[in-house]
């Protein structure tokens, strides 16, 4: 398959808890237009089908059978929620002989240290689902006992008999010799089930997160391939050229039939997808702020904290040039191993509920008001059972004008939350503002714990980023929190509530691979491009296979690099240098470097991307704005102690340059921001809020 | 400062919750600099360590969620090291100075067993508008690592000893850095007589970057909320806790409750080793008695006041089953009598490597089994009991140098009133991992053959207590094998009727014949020889319909 170009028509596609929201990027008419539908969760596909709908209606999208080529983008939680809620398909594992219990024992830790009773856990697989082969490899690959396929054909039988639909296989020592889970896999795949096996979803060492990574893929996998395949139908009745592609973990797309066949990259796409948007958004801002227009934007300049705060949680992640990766994630604790966004998630959002607790302490959060009953200001359950939330705080203070909400469609009672605010603080002795006052520094103190661990303590310093603020809450926030943490930039971005489907149409094509190969000693520079190799080759024939041409294929090899004897390691991009930078890495990240000790190269990683051909941002070049003419007004919010009047302005009236100094507010359709005292927002030719901040 | 009828003291509800997270990140953030950079898998991956931030005279502030059994032990480390430093012991000269970092394991002075290495580092700050001359204690950081091997008989320093001398090199607290220059003599020293000096050095480099992490990161608070605040909040947050606890105690039926457990013995004399308390509750105040617990033993499973101190906190923190901060202000309306001499609070030169792993749990075993009297709806049967020590050492034929493997074993947890108990799991004082296979048979001449869980080994009950676990390890050189286990004899009870447990088994097949082993022994094994550990279950809860 050859690189045809890209479509004219690119659609993202974000499936949320609450709202599906669509971004469509038409190449010819150069133009992004926005739009979100309310989520269907018990069949997620129905509120994409009820978007295109509304879409084609808008003659944003053309009625089916005129229409050329499409390419959709989509990121979904159908495989979090399979996991989450343990509705994935029937699955079994088949492990060396004696190591059936490893998914079961994992690390033999408890999840709470401070709780008398511990109650059983419940492993992915039961017991009884799991089975074992006699067969083993060690520590150098060599065979020490080879597998007998009557073993296989014996088993075959025994699984059908369960009605299981897919087979994860983990055997020990299988990324250095990865034959007998071949083997396993061809006679499976030949019955007719789904098989994942651990040395191709993970080929790297410690086997309790090699395990619980396959078999979650063994898990999802089904469902997703039946998911899509539903999904393809639906595209088939729109449009007739359609490509679908889905947002990975990793921040990078892959085709559908990728997709299909390894469900757990996709495990949490929507906010890698928000990741990538607001990187996109940061470059943006990078470049038009370098002397020269229009030149490359050097990666190493682009640094930003991105704040994506919902209703229920908030989500931050780095990004030092380009978005951070771990391989140490966990959803609903199981360990992922594989790449994905480092983006650390907490339950703190506009709907978490504020509480006294027995020692006296003001306790926000975790948990969540949600959409309902919802915070006491949307006035939707019985007042008796009013909740005091976030939300409700930032009504009481001023910050959030009632009459503005979503664009004015729904008002906000602002009584409901002043008495939910009183009843709180009565028990504290303290004013509905006071106590308001109170949740919104508790709530912030759990955002700042969370943008603290992101940066400080992994070695950055704050100050030196940009803090990117998107989600419907996170205005509110933001200017705040940027000067607790001495940050002295904020840019809040005009699509705050679907930066993530926007992240799905400008991302890469990417596709990441590794290998454990426990290097001791000065390996060559030629050995280890050996090494990398067949990574290398398979990066390159699975881009072609996505179609990308070789002109927009990017390779980056990476080292994961450690002292002889430690446990972590660093990664290291690999080039000449590659020594030197794990020890000053390693004295950034822990303060200490040993230069004279040994270092082990651990995996070799290859990222393989195939570049997109992502949209302009919407660029209004009449540099003309005047503020004045978006004012509405003037608001009393309540600043210290006491209410002072701000003016309110319009966000969707603001053009380029206008100005506008703290406090202010500045409502928008999908958020609100709050501008405090010292600091300044100019608005620039993206619409984006560049917010500077007085420290 | 506004008060309010929730708090005595003068704290704003608001900022208590904030400083509580300020306090408990510079706790988790030293964590993460030493897990990262260390070298024993003792602390890498199987998480044997603590990091903790203290105020000035060494009440503990902030702990971060790591080790039970170093909660209450941290504290009196600090405390020795502020005696043994202080102007009228040390002299002016040698009084604590900014730069200095105190290095002790001696659990006659501070410590707990001699692997577990504690470094105490004083936080100062120049005084508002002084020169740098003239600084003032903030508090102090330190770090609890336990080190894979202190020298002593035996590989892993946790021998079948009859005096501690035999246990390893003993650190009373010293300065390993005085003013920022390290006493590289006391360094040397150190490195000379343990047997994997590489690793030493690296580990102790690694406590060293995160004590330093905690310090910039207390100063850090200093600097932007001031010394006065820093220092306000520290008691307020011990005062927090303190109130919590009470309001715990206070809900407590007042009475006087008692309970006795055995330890199988002590490794050199066969007999069972009694452990008795008696915990009086008496309004919001607790008094934990052990008054009645055998004598110290000749065998290494002699506790010092450190560890029962420790395993008391737990219990009381366990207890609170609140979002609470893990301070010092929980012990305080608890007072705990432990006669000295005894197993529960030895005295020189009793040996102790077992005191920490293995009497802590027995400790809590009691503890729960008198509470139960008072609370029997909160407290759960009997958890394995033991943390099943296995030490391996010898010749690591492959690189030609000496190796050490350590490793802990989780079991059964007990059944309560509400479920059944967790299999595979560590339990109470410890939350060690374990080593992966796969890291275990790169680093080590040993293959693993088995781990699975112990099948119906959990007590039976209305709810059935947890499984053990079968651990079946080969050994491909010829090395030294250290057991120190418990619960092989006397089982794990079970509560209101369920049954006790299956006791733990030792086994190490030889040329293919079994030969069974005794909770604690120290044996040499040959090349191809298979040792098997299968641990203890959980009691049951309630009689089974």
């Amino acid at each position: 398959m050859t690189d045809k170009g890209p479509h004219h028509l690119q659609i993202g596609i974000d499936i949320g808890g609450t709202f599906t929201d669509f971004v469509v990027h038409d190449l010819l008419k150069e133009k992004i237009s926005t739009f979100k539908v309310l989520s269907t969760p018990a069949n997620p596909a129905e509120a994409v089908f009820k978007g295109f709908h509304s879409l084609i209606d808008k003659k944003v999208i053309p009625v089916p059978g005129e229409t050329p080529g499409i390419t959709i983008t989509h990121g979904s939680t159908v495989a979090t929620n399979a996991l989450l809620e343990r509705k994935g398909a029937h699955t079994a594992l088949v492990t060396t002989s004696g190591f059936r219990d490893v998914l079961e024992i994992g690390r033999q830790d408890r999840d709470k240290l401070y709780d008398l009773i511990v109650e059983p856990r419940e492993a992915i697989i039961h017991r009884s689902w799991r089975y074992e082969i006699d067969e083993r490899v060690d520590y150098q690959g060599n065979v020490l006992k080879a597998i007998d396929p009557q073993e296989i054909s014996d088993l075959i039988p025994r699984i059908k008999k369960e009605q299981i639909d897919s087979v994860a296989v983990c055997l020990l020592f299988s990324f250095l010799h990865p034959q007998h889970e071949e083997q396993i896999a061809e006679m499976l795949r030949k019955a007719g089930f789904y098989v994942s096996i651990s040395s191709q979803v993970l080929p790297e060492y410690r086997e309790y997160e090699r395990t619980s990574t396959t078999v979650i893929n063994a898990y999802v996998t089904p469902i997703i391939d039946n998911y899509l395949a539903s999904f393809e139908n639906l595209l088939g009745s729109v449009s007739m050229d359609s490509r679908l592609r889905i947002m990975q973990s990793n921040g990078g797309i892959i085709s559908i039939g990728e997709a299909r066949q390894n469900a757990v990259r996709c495990i949490v796409s929507g906010p890698a997808g928000g990741v990538v948007g607001a990187s996109r958004i940061g470059e943006a801002v990078l470049a038009a702020s370098l002397p020269l227009q229009d030149q490359e934007v050097p990666a190493e300049q682009l640094k930003l904290i991105t704040f994506d705060m919902g209703g229920t949680s908030t989500d931050v992640a780095l990004v030092d040039g380009r978005p951070t990766v771990t391989t140490e994630s966990a959803v609903g604790g199981f360990p992922i191993g594989i790449p994905v966004l480092d983006i650390h998630t907490i339950g703190a959002g506009g709907g978490s509920i504020a509480r006294i607790d027995p020692g006296g302490a003001l306790r926000v959060g975790p948990d969540s008001a949600g959409a309902d009953p919802g915070p006491a200001s949307y006035a939707i359950g019985d007042v008796r059972d009013d909740l005091p939330t976030v939300t409700d705080a930032n009504v009481v203070l001023g910050r959030l004008p009632v009459d503005y909400f979503l664009g004015g469609e729904m008002p906000l009672d602002a009584g409901r939350a002043i008495s939910v605010m009183s009843k709180l603080g009565s028990e504290l002795d303290l004013n509905a503002v006071q106590t308001a006052r109170g949740v919104v520094d508790v709530i912030n103190a759990h955002m700042e714990r969370a943008l603290r661990l992101v940066t400080i303590e992994r070695g950055h310093d704050p100050a030196d980023f940009t803090l990117l603020s998107f989600g419907g809450a996170g205005g509110l926030h933001a200017a705040e929190l940027a000067r607790k943490l001495s940050i002295p930039r904020l840019v809040i971005p005009p699509m705050a509530s679907t930066l993530s489907a926007y992240g799905m149409l400008v991302a890469d094509v990417i596709k990441d691979y590794s290998q454990t190969v426990m290097y001791t000693g000065r390996k060559s520079k030629e050995e280890i491009n050996q090494a990398f190799k067949p990574l290398f080759d398979q990066g390159r024939s699975d881009l072609l296979a996505e179609g990308i041409s070789e002109d927009r294929m990017h390779f980056n090899p990476q080292l994961d690099l450690r002292y002889l004897g430690q446990s972590f390691e660093l990664t290291i991009p690999f080039d000449e240098n590659y020594l030197e930078d794990f020890h000053n890495s390693h004295e950034q990240n822990y303060g200490i470097s040993h230069p004279d000790r040994e270092v082990e190269i651990v995996n070799i990683r290859m990222r393989a991307s195939g570049l997109s051909y992502p949209p302009e941002l919407p660029r209004i070049h009449t540099a003309a704005g005047n503020s004045s003419a978006a004012l509405l007004g003037s608001r009393a919010v309540v600043i210290d102690e006491s209410a002072e009047q701000v003016p309110l302005y319009r966000g969707d009236q603001l053009q380029p340059a206008s100005q506008m100094g703290g406090p202010a507010l500045i409502v928008r359709n999908d958020t609100t921001v709050y501008l405090p005292q010292d600091s300044f927002a100019v608005v620039d030719e993206y619409l984006n809020l560049l917010i500077s901040i007085e420290i | 400062m506004k008060k309010n009828k929730f708090t005595q003291f003068d704290a704003d509800p608001i900022r208590l919750e904030v400083f509580k997270h300020l306090f408990a990140s510079v706790a988790d953030e030293m964590g993460i600099v030493l897990r990262k950079t260390s070298y024993s898998p003792n602390i890498k991956e199987r998480r044997d360590f603590s990091c903790a931030v203290f105020d000035p005279v060494g009440n503990m502030i902030a702990q971060a969620a790591h080790i039970p059994v170093h909660l209450g032990s941290m504290p009196l480390s600090v405390q020795a090291a502020i005696e043994k430093f202080s102007e009228i012991e040390a002299g002016k000269q040698n009084a604590l100075s900014p730069g200095d970092m105190i290095l002790l394991n001696d659990p006659y002075k501070g410590g707990t067993h001699l692997p577990d290495i504690t470094l105490v580092t004083p936080v100062f700050q120049p005084f508002e508008g002084s020169s740098n001359l003239d600084q003032e204690l903030i508090g102090f950081v330190a770090s609890r690592a336990h080190h894979a091997d202190v020298g002593g008989m035996t590989p892993g320093s946790m021998p079948i000893a009859r005096e501690i001398i035999q246990e390893g090199l003993i650190i009373p607290p010293v300065k390993l850095f005085s003013k920022g220059i390290r006493n590289d003599a006391l360094w040397d020293l150190i490195l000379a007589n343990v047997r994997t000096p590489t690793e030493r050095s690296g580990d102790l480099w690694a406590q060293i970057a995160a004590n330093t992490r905690g310090v910039r990161r207390l100063k850090g608070l200093v600097e932007e909320y001031g010394a006065d605040l820093v220092a306000f909040y520290m008691q307020a947050l011990l005062l927090y806790t303190q109130k919590m606890t009470r309001k715990l105690i206070g809900e407590l039926p007042d009475g006087a409750y008692s309970f006795t457990d055995y330890l199988d013995n002590d490794g050199v004399a066969g007999n069972p080793v009694p452990i008795s308390v008696t915990v009086r509750i008496r309004g919001d105040q607790a008094e934990v008695d052990f008054t009645g617990s055998a004598d110290q033993q000749k065998g290494s499973v002699n506790a010092v006041f450190a560890i029962t101190l420790s395993a008391v906190y737990y219990v009381f923190r366990c207890l609170l089953n609140l979002d609470v901060p893990n301070n010092s202000g929980c012990l305080e309306p608890v007072r705990v009598i432990a006669p000295e001499g005894s197993v529960v609070n030895a005295e020189f030169p009793a040996p102790v490597a077992g005191g920490n792993v293995e009497t802590s749990q027995r400790i809590v075993d009691v503890l729960l089994g008198a509470l139960a009297k008072a609370c029997p709806e909160r407290i759960p049967a009997a958890s394995q009991g033991t943390m099943n020590n296995v030490i391996i050492g010898g010749w690591d034929p492959r690189f030609g140098r000496p190796y050490t493997y350590y490793e802990t074993i989780g079991g059964g947890t007990g059944a309560s009133q509400i479920s059944d108990g967790a299999s595979a799991v560590h339990s109470h004082m410890t939350n060690t991992l374990n080593t992966p296979v796969e890291a275990l048979e790169y680093a080590y001449p040993l293959r693993v053959l088995r781990y699975a869980i112990r099948g119906a080994s959990g007590g039976k009950g209305k709810f059935k207590g947890g499984d053990g676990i079968i651990r079946e390890i080969e050994l491909l050189s010829e090395s030294q094998v250290t057991l120190l286990t418990e619960r092989r004899t006397n089982s794990p009870y079970g509560l209101e009727g369920g049954q006790p447990a299956l006791s733990g088994e030792n086994s190490v097949f030889r040329s293919g014949v079994e030969e069974k082993l005794p909770g604690k022994a120290t044996i040499v094994v040959a090349a191809g020889d298979r040792l098997v550990i299968k641990t203890p279950g959980g009691g049951g809860y309630g009689r089974k319909d």
